[in-house]
């Protein structure tokens, strides 16, 4: 962070300084007494969902729902699916490409972001190239490896964003200080939740289970069996949240998502001992590359084979762990006192070697479980696994949890139990589906709530935008591209202390860098600058936000719940706020770079910015004032940013403004105009309008 | 100053109370009336800090054996955890110098010791070393509060084996058991912490805007009132609209007149405005905005006036990670110097910091720290150091008193190299008014049902392992033989204790902590504030 805010606040400040003589408030009494709902009038109508043409979907509709489906609605986007219809977008947008951070596409060696600028570029990666390569499948478009290539454009926006929302549910975050030092692990888990975006959640617990990265976020990577003598017993951090976080939660749900009561409580879906015994299953598992002497101890493995390379990738990151029961081992240091060599089990608990082993393992019990959940003794490793993924997985609670947190992440905080319970149907009914989510997130799209929702309960309807979304659609909406920044050449020698990697961003619009702009997100831990927000960032397994939060006040008495709110405190509402002004007003791509280019300590790494101009026909056509008004700016940004649901009361505040605007405002050789596009910009997101997603 | 403010929250519990069936919706009815009813004013000023240790300190890492016997038996050989052991020398600064016996004995005759990495550190560019908690403690201003943890009523070994007793819900788990700590208990929907509780009550008793209870690092559960709602800011400031600023310092909306683009700043207070929103998120999105501006200049121009506290026994800068413990304590104590300059009508405050870092399920040793290599529980102790020190310094100690808090304690078993979810655990309460350089505790030589516990308990009976699931546990300590201790003192007699120093009468008390009466047994109140 370069003296982020102080830069944007001292050109603010003197312009804003300069106008104010210019700045007259002249809300009109009138507009108090207008409406504060939705004006109809932007709203044409809803003409179902088989609805195809620009005849039959409106702007504003197709905005809306451009808006729950991808990281922000562009004008093109609006118009390409007014032209295909909501299926046949969700059909093209299930068969894009995907836009993976680390995983190349088959035959096109560093073909993802990562590889290319770990490979390529022989720049050092950091957790800053990862949230590049998150922004590139984020807001879309060109790649940076082929920028005037379209048949390259990154467009699998849908698929990108359930990716986000699963990221938020089976949580892994850079503040692990393990994970910290390794981007590219943490991308390869995020790699899988791309891949499985539209495919199993049976799949999906499997690959993210043993991902080296969850593996050492959750500890079951190295998790071994009790060895008493050491009064070692396994971990049970993984066993708890893969049950309470990542599928089944903690009450019995019923299929519409509320609890089940027994006498007016809720019921458990586990008990203490479940865990216990879930996290006897879960041993045996380590880095790919352990073991190289044939016992199965855990000897010699780490990140990176043979611990060679310098800096360290972590290549085995990119490996799922491996399970190491077979051999019989011989393990000097369980030894304890008896002579040496002697021969103990591996490190998997597979019920057989008591007295430590359990014997038969109870996981959860449920009338369709397998078994009875009942794990008997005498399986590998994977084959113990595999009992216990399933026991998981056909839980009758996974649908109805996962369907509901994948609701609120997308649509609305509180969708009706009905709704959960439609969606939770279509989870169920393609359980052993390799499209899976693909059919569940149709159905969340194209429900009946999620397309009128924001007219049947029009009060209680929407979610508020998680911060990194506002970002994302602001940059979205306004075609930001990276600019500035410099290409310094590598120093020293590769491998020595002395060495210092190259940077490479001059003249890379697609590559989203900055300590200003795109990484200032992520300022998670400091609550004064940016949106406290970024890919993989949150401070605990817990995600930024519980899906269970109420806001205090209001939504606490009628019992709403509106986690992203939690995120959204006191101080963070204000810095995110001046966040976006900073966006609004400032990082425009005919600003002057300021890098020093032969300067590696001096930010090389440019900005995102958007060229402010380009809505210049908009803002007027004359010399401002009331004879040239701001409805066509305001219409324009009411559609893009609002999905057309600003209200009459709020136009008319934002009209009232924004007339006052005239030529006279001109700062120096700067169109005018300028300055009714940044007040507009910043007013629209600061508006709780605006902020509540209907 | 406010003279109406009483009479406004009054007004606004009476609201709330007429709405035909509102009641049931807003939580503890008798509470809502308590506070109707609260009438209390103070003639001095009180601050409570709740410093919350996210993740489950392993606190049997913290506190720990120090003479050679009780060392051996419980990091040597077939003692309960020679796969995470500390090394005896190391811990010859951190000895605590408690009574050995009796009242404020830690119980089993045994000498403790802080874990070394509590010890004082170097600072970095300087000859001084930094302030830390081993001193607070044997200078009197410090006292520990053995194997605390959440429960409904005291639970013997056999009562969680054999029968059903009555105990929280989801022990183990990280967020249920932070809430349960913070509520205590977090049965009466919606939620409410007992932070929150508190400040209903007393925020009567205080005439002035600033916050009654304020957090410094997010919010959670502990802040949330039935009536009042905590202000979050930073570490060490509070954010203001920057765009928006006026001629006269930061946006308000009563002044956006004043503002440099004054249309764009009655604009935005407008969008803002009470009753211009139509739906309830977008109404809690500009209510949130709206409290954020009208609280954050008063927050600010207290930080401004008062001393940086930078001695290097207090918060020198070398200690700063910018945000973290030591940043927000500083911060405290500057809001808590301000608040008694002079008659600003401030009596009772009360203050939510955080810090994490303390899910030692891998790398315990070093997470927790070591001589030259600090880590979470260095911060700790350097910054509740700090804080008595900087209070202290300005002769305010008596009026404050920090307490730790944290989801759980953990196993006494290991994983290898970390620890598991536990339940008790031992806290610290640091201030001018603690009866300090003593171990508190139902069980530290205050009762004689030994059942009840004492500071290690598992030295005195060490988990015999291996037949650990299949046969029956033999820790007098552990529900389920894995060093799971259950807790010998509950939350609500801890909590209570704090309450009663700060002010509150007993019935009062009772009303916010509803499971207090099942601890009457030797006492409600741990007698560590005298």
């Amino acid at each position: 962070m370069r003296n982020f805010l102080r830069v944007s606040m001292r050109r603010s400040l003197s312009l804003t300084v300069l106008w104010s003589a210019g700045a007259v408030f002249a809300a009109s009494a009138s507009a108090q007494s207008l409406s504060h709902f939705p004006d109809p009038v932007f709203h044409d109508g809803f003409n179902g969902l088989n609805a195809v043409g620009t005849a039959n979907i409106s702007a504003t509709d197709a905005a809306r729902f451009l808006a729950q489906t991808t990281f922000g609605p562009t004008d093109a986007d609006i118009s390409t699916l007014r032209t295909l219809g909501y299926q046949a977008w969700l059909n093209q947008q299930f068969a894009a490409t995907p836009t993976y951070e680390t995983t190349d596409l088959p035959g096109k060696t560093n073909s993802a972001y990562l590889n290319w600028v770990a490979n390529v570029l022989k720049e050092q990666l950091g957790q800053n190239n990862r949230q590049e390569a998150w922004f590139l499948g984020a807001l879309g478009g060109p790649d940076p490896q082929h920028p005037t290539q379209n048949s390259y454009n990154h467009t699998d926006q849908l698929r990108q964003r359930v990716a986000f929302a699963l990221s938020e549910i089976l949580v892994i975050s850079d503040q692990n200080a393990t994970l910290s030092g390794y981007p590219q692990g943490m991308a390869w888990m995020y790699d899988l939740l791309v891949k499985d975006a539209f495919g199993n959640y049976r799949t999906l617990l499997d690959d993210v289970t043993l991902s080296p990265a969850m593996g050492v976020y959750l500890n079951m990577m190295g998790n071994q069996r009790v060895n008493s003598a050491m009064n070692i017993h396994p971990d049970e951090n993984y066993a708890r949240e893969i049950n309470q976080l990542f599928s089944i939660g903690l009450v019995m749900l019923n299929l519409d998502g509320t609890p089940q009561l027994s006498g007016g409580n809720p019921i458990p879906t586990y008990t203490q001992s479940t865990i216990t015994n879930f996290a006897h299953v879960f041993t045996g598992w380590n880095w790919s590359d352990c073991d190289a002497n044939g016992n199965d101890n855990f000897q010699g493995c780490g990140p990176d084979q043979g611990g060679t390379g310098n800096p360290p990738y972590g290549v085995n990151f990119l490996t799922p762990m491996v399970a190491y029961d077979q051999t019989n081992a011989v393990m000097i240091a369980q030894c304890n006192g008896q002579p040496q060599p002697c021969t103990v089990p591996s490190y998997h608990d597979n019920g057989t070697n008591l007295p430590d082993d359990i014997q038969n393992k109870q996981l959860l019990s449920y009338p369709s479980a397998a078994s009875g959940g009942l794990l008997g003794p005498g399986g590998t490793a994977a084959s113990d696994l595999k009992f216990a993924l399933d026991n998981i997985y056909n839980h009758p609670n996974v649908g109805p949890f996962i369907a509901k947190q994948l609701i609120m992440r997308l649509v609305t905080s509180n969708p009706s139990p009905a709704y959960v319970a439609r969606v939770a149907t279509v989870f169920n009914a393609n359980r052993s589906s390799a499209t899976q989510l693909q059919a569940v997130v149709q159905a969340i799209l194209l429900d009946p709530e999620a397309r009128y929702g924001q007219w049947q309960n029009s009060s209680t309807f929407g979610k508020l935008r998680e911060p990194l979304l506002t970002v994302t659609h602001f940059w979205r909406a306004m075609h930001a591209v990276h600019s500035c920044g410099a290409n310094i050449a590598a120093a020293g020698t590769p491998g020595s202390n002395n060495y210092s990697p190259p940077t490479s961003y001059a003249n890379q619009p697609y590559r989203y860098a900055g300590y200003s702009t795109a990484w200032s997100t992520g300022q998670t831990t400091t609550y004064s600058v940016g949106v406290t927000q970024a890919a993989q960032d949150a401070l605990t397994v817990f995600n930024f936000f519980k899906p269970s939060f109420m806001p205090p006040g209001e939504m606490t008495t009628d019992r709403l719940l509106g986690p992203e709110f939690q995120i959204q405190t006191d101080s963070v509402i204000a810095s995110s706020d001046n966040t976006y002004a900073s966006y609004a007003y400032n990082f425009d791509t005919s600003d002057t770079c300021d890098e020093i280019p032969t300067d590696r300590g001096f930010d090389p790494f440019g900005d995102v910015k958007i060229n402010h101009a380009q809505d210049l026909a908009l803002a007027g056509s004359g010399k401002g004032g009331l004879s040239d008004p701001s409805d066509r700016l305001i219409a324009a940004y009411n559609a893009r940013f609002m999905s057309g649901q600003m209200s009459p009361y709020m136009y008319a505040q934002l009209k009232s403004y924004l007339d006052t605007i005239d030529s006279s405002w001109a700062n120096g050789s700067q169109d005018w105009r300028l300055q009714r596009i940044y007040r507009a910009l910043y007013l629209i997101l600061s508006a709780p309008e605006y902020q509540i997603q209907k | 100053m406010r003279p109406d403010r009483r009479k406004f929250i009054h007004d606004t519990i009476c609201a709330a109370l007429g709405g035909a069936g509102l009641y049931s919706a807003l939580g503890n009815l008798q509470l809502l009336q308590a506070a109707v009813r609260a009438n209390y004013s103070f003639p001095d000023y009180k601050a409570l800090i709740c410093v919350f240790l996210y993740g489950g300190n392993d606190s049997f890492n913290t506190v720990v054996p120090y003479n050679t016997t009780a060392f051996n038996s419980f990091y040597g050989t077939n003692g309960v955890r020679p796969a995470l052991a500390l090394t005896q020398s190391q811990m010859n600064n951190t000895v605590l110098n408690a009574p050995a016996s009796g009242t404020g004995s830690p119980g089993d005759g045994n000498t403790y010791a802080l874990n070394p990495a509590m010890a004082p550190q170097p600072i970095t560019g300087t000859t001084n070393v930094s302030a830390d908690f081993t001193t607070t403690f044997n200078a009197g201003n410090a006292a520990i509060v053995a194997n605390v943890g959440t429960l409904v009523a005291p639970v013997t070994q056999s009562e969680y084996q054999n029968g059903n007793p009555a105990l929280p819900p989801q022990l183990y788990s990280h967020a249920d058991q932070e809430a349960y700590w913070q509520a205590s208990p977090p049965t009466n929907q919606p939620v409410t912490g007992w932070g929150g509780r508190i400040a209903d009550l007393v925020a009567g008793a205080n005439n002035s805007n600033a916050p009654v209870i304020t957090g410094l690092n997010g919010q959670d559960a502990f802040m949330r009132g039935q009536v009042v709602n905590g202000y979050i800011m930073n570490a060490n400031s509070a954010s203001t609209i920057n765009l928006l600023q006026g001629n006269s310092g930061p946006l308000t909306c009563a002044a956006a007149a004043n503002a440099y683009d004054s249309g764009a700043a009655e604009a935005f207070c407008n969008l803002m405005s009470s009753g211009t929103q139509a739906n309830v998120l977008e109404r809690t999105f500009a209510g949130t905005m709206n409290h954020s501006i009208a609280t954050a200049n008063l927050i600010n121009t207290a930080i401004n006036g008062a001393p940086a506290f930078t001695a290097a026994n207090q918060f020198p800068a070398a200690l700063s990670t910018g945000y973290d413990l030591d940043v927000q304590l500083q911060t405290v104590a500057q809001l808590i110097w301000a608040a008694n300059q002079g008659n600003t009508g401030i009596t009772r405050q009360i203050f939510f910091v955080t810090t994490g870092g303390y899910d030692t399920h891998g790398d315990e040793l070093a997470t927790h720290g070591a001589p030259g290599n600090p880590g979470v529980l260095s911060l700790l102790s350097r910054s509740l150091a700090g804080f008595y020190n900087a209070l202290n310094s300005v002769g305010l100690a008596s009026k404050a008193t920090a307490f730790t808090c944290s989801d759980f304690g953990r196993t006494m078993t290991s994983n290898n190299g970390g620890t598991d979810h536990g339940w008790g655990s031992h806290q610290f309460v640091v201030g001018g008014a603690v009866q300090g350089k003593k171990f508190y505790g139902n069980g530290c030589s205050f009762t004689a049902d030994t059942n009840y516990g004492v500071v290690m308990p598992s030295l005195t009976n060490p988990t015999q392992l291996p037949n650990v699931y299949n046969a029956s546990p033999n820790l007098n300590d552990s529900g389920d033989g894995i060093g799971r201790i259950i807790p010998t003192t509950s939350v609500d007699q801890y909590a209570a204790t704090l309450a009663q120093w700060f002010g509150l009468s007993a019935s009062d008390i009772g009303l916010i902590f509803p499971n207090l009466s099942n601890f009457s047994n030797p006492a409600n109140y741990l007698g560590f504030m005298g």
